[in-house]
């Protein structure tokens, strides 16, 4: 298989993709309140970004799926259109996915927590991940679990996709920075989440979101002393603001956040890509720093 | 046991999140009738503090920082009918808190209105996806005095600029203090919006309600 080669090949450096939800809105589309949504009110939106990505040089890009979970989807009273969500957001990235490059199916966190922050149960997660993975299952190359802030409900996750999948999983925990190192906001440790997911034998061991790739550098520095399993990184760029004409916008330069990630390459990451206010622009100049190398 | 040692060990249950301890402790400022009040503040209210330093340094996290916020609400819920003078304690003040319509995101928000409860105001938590009208309607009605609007995205915090907008509209801006919150939020948006102040995180939205309504 086609990602399990790149992953032994030495020289690749596997580019993902960026964004979504800031470039729906750079098309002056409204993300209202799902964009998972818009798989289905504006499928050629969605399909468009995903090209926008491959053409500038991911290798592979995710479904629009972040947040297609039953779980989450029943906040917004969608859940009964999980199959119809799920199924057009594969259909959205297959009609556009050139040869030789993959579909990666994503996985967002469910929203809810246990106690005593939140009243879920494992049970309850495990069904929700259940419900959305059958129905990926049918078009994805692998997947990308993905801004989960409980090693319990990444483990869950992993659970339900094993379940019905044999296809390599990328595992992404999100970190904030505090005094004392990297942890979730559940307080489960840099070191911590990677043991676990060494047990749980995923394919990658990521990070995305909440931080930027500056912070992120340090994130990969700790991370190849814990493991040597493949690593990805997705950071933010920047934190979001607002402009003068009440459009969000990230401060992070394109050009300086390809730099943070070339030194990330350097320290030894595998898969490189951005999270939330990354752009084609981003990847584009990430794709010339891979080709530089 | 003096009213000081008290103190120290009221507030070194609530950082061991020791509830059975915390409600002990309660239970005995009561039978020895010792200042309810200042049980309140420099017992209880040292312990959350302390809680809010450890979240800072990196040593709490949010299961830590809601079981101790929890722990000292029920304990308040013991204290508060013992009050000395025979009148039930005034509550610090009343908020009204939501997330914005569009934005479910409601973690952060439940943890200030768990922090704020905790210290001892009143708090009617509306929940996530709430449109700015209603925010309002709830705020004349419960009469409070801060309107806490959280927003975790970009596309969504305009929402708070709206709640603004309609008060003034209304010409009853003057009547409450409105307070932002989330992630993007940041002190020039709220002076863009004419927003009484935000807080970077819980314990901090707890000294800006405070320090709103002179407390």
């Amino acid at each position: 298989m086609l990602f399990h080669d790149w992953l032994k090949d030495d020289s690749k450096i596997i580019l993902f993709d960026g964004a979504m939800g800031t470039e729906i809105f750079k098309r002056g589309i409204e993300p209202g309140k799902i964009p998972d949504l818009l798989n289905i009110e504006k499928p050629d939106i969605i399909s468009d970004i995903h090209k926008s990505y491959y053409d500038v040089g991911s290798d592979m890009c995710q479904t629009c799926t972040f947040g297609s979970s039953s779980l989450n989807l029943k906040k917004y009273k969608l859940e009964d259109r999980i199959e119809e969500i799920n199924q057009k957001a594969l259909e959205n990235i297959k009609k556009i996915c050139p040869p030789n490059s993959l579909i990666v199916g994503d996985i967002g966190p469910s929203g809810e927590f246990r106690p005593p922050v939140g009243n879920i149960t494992i049970e309850q997660w495990q069904a929700s991940f259940a419900n959305q993975v059958k129905i990926l299952e049918n078009g994805v190359d692998l997947w990308h679990i993905e801004t989960i802030s409980d090693i319990e409900e990444m483990k869950t996750a992993i659970k339900a996709v094993k379940e019905a999948s044999k296809k390599p999983i990328i595992a992404s925990m999100t970190y904030k920075k505090t005094p004392r190192g990297y942890f979730t906001i559940m307080g489960d440790s840099l070191k911590k989440c990677i043991q676990i997911l060494e047990q749980e034998n995923v394919d990658v061991i990521g990070s995305n979101c909440t931080i930027d790739s500056n912070e992120m550098i340090g994130l990969i520095e700790e991370s190849v002393k814990l493991t040597k399993k493949p690593l990805s990184a997705k950071p933010n760029a920047g934190q979001p603001k607002i402009d003068e004409n009440y459009r969000p916008f990230y401060e992070y330069p394109p050009n300086d956040f390809a730099r943070d990630i070339h030194d990330m390459i350097n320290l030894g990451v595998k898969i490189v890509g951005g999270c939330c206010g990354t752009s084609p622009q981003t990847i584009k100049e990430i794709r010339k720093i891979i080709y530089s190398l | 046991m003096s009213q000081e040692n008290l103190y120290g060990e009221i507030s070194d249950a609530i950082v061991n999140l020791n509830e059975d301890k915390a409600r002990e402790l309660a239970n005995k400022a009561i039978d020895e009738n010792f200042n309810i009040l200042n049980v309140i503040e420099e017992g209880f209210g040292a312990g959350i503090r302390r809680v809010g330093e450890l979240w800072d340094a990196g040593e709490f996290f949010l299961p830590e920082l809601m079981r101790g916020a929890k722990i000292m609400q029920d304990c308040l819920d013991l204290l508060i009918p013992h009050l000395q003078g025979g009148i039930e304690r005034k509550t610090l003040g009343k908020v009204v808190i939501a997330t914005i319509e569009g934005d479910i995101h409601s973690i952060g928000k439940t943890i200030v209105a768990t922090m704020l409860r905790a210290y001892g105001f009143e708090v009617y938590d509306l929940g996530a996806d709430v449109p700015a009208e209603k925010i309002i309607d709830e705020a004349i009605e419960k009469n409070v005095d801060i309107i806490g609007v959280s927003a975790l995205l970009t596309t969504t915090m305009l929402g708070q600029k709206k709640v603004i907008e309609i008060l003034k509209k209304k010409g009853i801006s003057n009547k409450f203090k409105v307070i932002l919150g989330g992630a993007p939020v940041t002190s020039k948006w709220v002076e863009e919006c004419g927003a009484d102040g935000y807080a970077e995180n819980a314990v901090e939205a707890v000294e800006l309600a405070k320090s709103l309504l002179h407390i």
